[in-house]
């Protein structure tokens, strides 16, 4: 079976989906969902302390916000631990976490985020010719419509 | 975010809220307990919005630089539309 666990297209699937649960917070990616879909051919009990490694792995590097010398440093060690990873391992986590670092901070700072953020913005310009009351004219006025919340709260709040 | 090509709301609707402050800060985030090494900018924006008599209302909000990057744009656009009118 280490000849499937050394896949390295099913591994950078799986570290999508370790990514999906873990930070962008996608649900419903279980153990099961993972294996069946990217290791089909390896059994559970095979597959559960191998998902495990590679979680904590991802965790231990999104955790450290690792720079690239510190992820190339991180891994060789990994390589060198007994029941560590490969060296093609390696090469697929380094490249994974080079192309997703930038989201996975952005999803990391968002889930720390316990205030109300900016859920939407649209707006409109209007041009003011004349009221009853004041002659004024051509008198443009942005009106801007904010949603305001806290995740899953949406406020809207119209301002001009 | 795009401008909407249809009015938010219908012509007799009368928008009294007017904004009558805008703070700001930008801050930075050091450490969360699921990324104890961060250096990460951010902007918390207060806008004090009311009615010219009544009660004046705080709205506060945060964003991370990509949302304030399309906050900022769509306050360009707004001004390069007001300066052709």
């Amino acid at each position: 079976m280490a000849g499937e666990l050394e896949s390295c297209k099913s591994l950078s699937g799986l570290l999508n989906g370790l990514a999906q649960e873990a930070f962008h917070g996608h649900p419903g990616i279980t153990e099961e969902l993972l294996r069946s879909q990217l290791y089909p051919e390896v059994p559970p009990e095979e597959f559960r302390p191998f998902l495990a490694k590679m979680k904590g792995i991802l965790k231990s590097i999104a955790s450290a916000d690792m720079d690239f010398n510190q992820l190339e440093a991180f891994l060789t060690a990994q390589t060198k631990k007994q029941g560590g990873i490969t060296s093609d391992q390696a090469a697929v986590i380094s490249k994974f976490w080079k192309s997703h670092k930038t989201k996975i901070r952005e999803s990391l700072m968002n889930q720390s985020r316990w205030d109300s953020g900016l859920r939407g913005l649209s707006w409109r310009v209007d041009s003011k010719s004349q009221s009853r009351h004041s002659a004024q004219i051509h008198t443009p006025v942005a009106i801007m419509e904010l949603e305001i919340g806290k995740s899953g709260q949406v406020k809207p709040s119209i301002v001009d | 975010m795009e401008g909407s090509s249809e009015p938010l709301l219908d012509a007799k609707a009368e928008v009294t809220n007017q904004l009558l402050d805008f703070q700001w800060k930008l801050g930075m985030a050091v450490s969360l307990d699921s990324c104890r090494s961060l250096k990460y900018p951010k902007v918390a924006v207060t806008l004090k919005v009311g009615e010219r008599s009544s009660q004046v209302q705080n709205k506060s909000f945060e964003m991370t630089i990509p949302p304030f990057q399309n906050f900022y744009r769509q306050f360009k656009e707004i001004a390069a539309i007001i300066e052709t009118l």
